[in-house]
């Protein structure tokens, strides 16, 4: 009799610690989930704190970069800035800084 | 191949018949049905001349729809086109309707393009054929379905005899055409823009008779489709020189020049100046008489069709004004997440995940609903979240904004205003329920978010933060039955008062346990000011009926006839109340403020026909003692003789319980005395461990009864 229970003893404490060896894995793991969204939560808020006053004035800058002409604007913008800059620093050498 | 059936609705259409019908001949219809409104020339012989079947009707029963439908129904192709009396199909027309249905399997309907005949003006010339290009760049074929263009003509268009079986069109003077685009693709059907069926077409009227036929069209279209043409001096005028450049450099480009263009150039000018104010006056037709409406319509017709106008209904026509159409708002009804839950029960729940409930850190997800500045049981939710946020759970706010009240306000906005209303908040708060991340708890707040809490997946558990019976804040209506519904879905209740959850435990056989609402002590503290022996203020926010702001009214309209010289404030409400005496306003205030007026004051006065509010507390805080209505919840946190005077709900003895403050100082003094101490303990911290218990203990019954919701 006790012959044969020593194996089925033997199993079961193997079973057992194997689910404890599970719980274990679950609980790290659902740890590890609060932190990614905790992390998550953070990087999320500090958007919206950043995007306060395009949320505030309606503003969705790729839908308004989709618009027609928004990129030829975008580019007049660029182009004015780029003389605006090389101004500057033609002035500046001719002032010899 | 499908037989093709071809009704073209004619009245002295002369003109154009013969060209017309020679040029379908060529297209090779299997049927061509002519109906005529009495025409005094010789459409008819026309027609018969060249084989067509010929409907007479009278011109009384004419209109756009009505008589389509009835062409429709005497004919019986499987594709029928409908074609005006001056449309001349091109050559291919048929051909490329046929391979337009054969683009998907629901085209039910499809239109070609009009071309402009030589004698057209450039103005229409050109509106035309930049309008059609429009729909297809490349000049193919387009199909479209609900969401995109609705435009549809009877000009000149093909339909699938199921679809119109199906939608038919609407019996409207004007723009069935119009109307029929749009019922056919929110039904699921779609069309076909064919650029080769094409005809050749043009309405060139003379200009008065031009402006009268805009004024014509765009009433028709106000009336199916609720259309206003937008009109004011700066916009329309930069709009008609537009259109005159436009039309300049398509003459231009077509090398007219000189005199001709200076003529066309005059002739564009007027034909938009005046297409543009005909427009905006038909599509505000029914603010004008109808000999008016008559005079500017080209039809004659005085009013909306079947109406009394003068333009004539047809006699014994029933005297119901015509229908407006309403075009689709909303992407769902309001309660459609709460008819979901019903039907097909909540969303299930993660299995339970071992130990849950004891670990350090939970994932919270709060759902909200639409919220103002000043919302008591909002401010309660954040002083309670955001602490446990501080304790290190992983917090997100959701809103569930089942009306829309919010729809204008973007999430950045949303976080910002719940920061500066309630409490210092750090995480994220989203809008829209589809970015649902998941939660070891989801947390539904107001009735109006429990269903859409209840509808979330990816939950270990969901808990019920209940700061009111909100069934009774409603007459008999959908949100009293709604509103009690929340509580019969298994999810675990923590309820701002021990009343509250005895009442959802015994009436809706829920579980529950209670939450004690916390104060602010910081701000809520006796303040260095003398405190005055004659004044009474009272929590007068008429706008919320549990205040029984009637009854408190009564009560101190009583005791002002006790004591005339009682000084009476109200407060917590922006408006004046009519009273039947003097008092001071002083309206809606701050914390800070609140608690040098309660420490001013001798007594405070605040009815709660349900669930007690925050204010009693914030009172008692700063040494004032209040009273309160009795038999309702104020006896399960203060008692029946603690801190809080307590009142029936009648006039005279609220006044009676108010007066014996007043004069029995010894009984003031103990209440005020008693009330800072019994309040001392009632903090925010703590209303935070029990809610944080409350929480565990619905993972912990998760893990015991997994069916749980």
């Amino acid at each position: 009799m006790s012959e044969m229970e020593t194996p089925q003893r033997t199993e079961q404490s193997g079973l057992e610690a194997e689910n404890a060896q599970l719980r274990s894995r679950v609980r790290e793991l659902e740890t590890e989930l609060v932190e990614v969204q905790a992390r998550t939560n953070a990087a999320v808020a500090q958007w919206q704190e950043r995007a306060y006053w395009l949320d505030r004035w309606h503003l969705d800058l790729n839908a308004l970069m989709r618009r027609r002409g928004a990129s030829e604007f975008r580019g007049l913008l660029r182009a004015a800035r780029s003389v605006v800059w090389a101004a500057k620093r033609a002035r500046r050498r001719l002032r010899g800084q | 191949m499908s037989a093709v059936s071809v009704v073209i609705p004619v009245k002295d259409g002369e003109r154009f018949l013969d060209e017309l019908l020679s040029a379908l001949a060529r297209e090779g219809p299997d049927e061509v049905l002519v109906i005529d409104s009495a025409s005094r020339d010789a459409s008819r012989e026309i027609a018969r001349a060249h084989g067509a079947e010929i409907l007479e009707i009278d011109p009384r029963e004419f209109s756009h729809g009505r008589t389509r439908n009835l062409g429709a129904e005497h004919t019986g192709g499987e594709l029928i086109c409908f074609l005006t009396q001056d449309a001349t199909p091109c050559p291919g027309w048929l051909t490329a309707y046929r391979e337009a249905f054969a683009l998907g399997e629901r085209v039910g309907a499809a239109y070609g393009p009009h071309l402009a005949r030589p004698e057209t003006s450039p103005m229409i010339a050109r509106e035309l054929s930049e309008f059609f290009a429009s729909f297809s760049p490349g000049g193919t074929p387009v199909l479209q379905r609900e969401g995109d263009e609705t435009f549809l003509s009877n000009v000149n268009a093909c339909y699938a005899r199921a679809c119109w079986q199906e939608i038919r069109f609407r019996d409207v003077a004007y723009a069935e055409d119009q109307a029929f685009g749009q019922d056919m693709l929110a039904a699921g059907w779609s069309k076909v823009y064919a650029p080769g069926a094409a005809v050749l077409h043009a309405h060139d009227y003379p200009p008065a008779e031009f402006m009268r036929r805009y004024f014509d069209e765009y009433r028709g279209l106000r009336e199916t489709s609720g259309h206003v043409e937008p009109f004011d001096l700066a916009g329309s005028g930069a709009q008609v020189r537009r259109a005159v450049a436009a039309d300049r450099a398509w003459m231009l480009e077509r090398g007219i020049g000189g005199a001709e263009l200076a003529r066309w150039t005059a002739r564009s000018t007027v034909h938009h100046a005046g297409r543009k104010v005909f427009s905006a006056l038909g599509s505000r037709a029914e603010r004008l008489p109808a000999p008016v409406q008559a005079g500017l319509s080209l039809e004659g017709r005085g009013a909306a069709p079947n109406g009394d106008g003068a333009g004539g209904a047809p006699e014994g026509a029933s005297p119901v004004p015509p229908p407006r159409h309403v075009p689709k708002m909303l992407g769902g009804e309001v309660y459609d997440v709460v008819a979901r839950v019903r039907e097909q029960g909540p969303a299930p729940l993660l299995p339970a995940a071992p130990g849950a409930a004891e670990r350090e850190r939970l994932r919270l997800a709060m759902v909200i609903p639409p919220f103002s500045r000043g919302s008591g049981g909002h401010n309660t939710l954040f002083q309670i979240f955001t602490r446990l946020e501080q304790r290190g759970h992983a917090c997100s706010v959701w809103l569930a904004d089942l009306h829309g009240y919010a729809k204008d306000v973007w999430p950045a906005v949303l976080r910002s205003e719940i920061r500066e209303y309630f409490a210092p908040f750090e995480g994220p708060v989203y809008k829209d329920l589809s970015q649902w991340q998941g939660a070891d708890v989801a947390i539904a707040t107001g009735w109006q978010t429990a269903h859409a809490t209840l509808a979330l997946d990816g939950c270990h558990a969901r808990a019920y933060v209940v700061n009111d019976h909100e069934p009774e804040f409603y007459a008999a209506s959908v949100e009293h039955v709604l509103s009690a519904d929340t509580y019969r879905h298994g999810m675990h209740c923590i309820a701002a008062s021990p009343w509250l959850s005895e009442l959802l435990v015994e009436r809706y056989g829920t579980s529950s346990e209670p939450f004690q609402l916390g104060v602010d002590h910081e701000a809520y503290r006796p303040r260095p000011v003398q405190r005055r022996r004659d004044t009474v203020i009272y929590y007068a926010r008429h706008s919320t009926p549990r205040r029984a702001v009637p009854v408190g009214l009564m009560a101190l309209a009583e005791l002002k006839r006790r004591r005339p010289d009682l000084r009476v404030v109200l407060f917590g409400a922006g408006e004046r109340l009519h009273a039947s005496f003097d008092y001071e306003h002083i309206g809606v205030l701050s914390p800070e403020q609140l608690s040098w007026l309660y420490s001013e004051a001798t007594v405070g006065l605040c009815l709660s026909l349900t669930n007690f509010s925050l204010m009693p507390k914030e009172m008692l805080a700063c040494g004032l003692p209040c009273v309160e209505l009795a038999g309702v919840s104020a006896e399960s946190i203060f008692g029946e003789d603690g801190p809080l005077a307590l009142a029936p709900l009648e006039p005279a003895r609220i006044a009676d319980a108010i007066e014996h403050l007043l004069d029995d100082e010894e009984q003031w003094r103990r209440r005020s005395e008693r009330g800072i101490e019994f309040v001392a303990s009632h903090t925010w911290e703590q209303a935070t461990d029990e809610v944080e218990a409350g929480l565990r203990h619905a993972l912990r019954e998760r893990e015991r009864v997994p069916a749980v919701g």
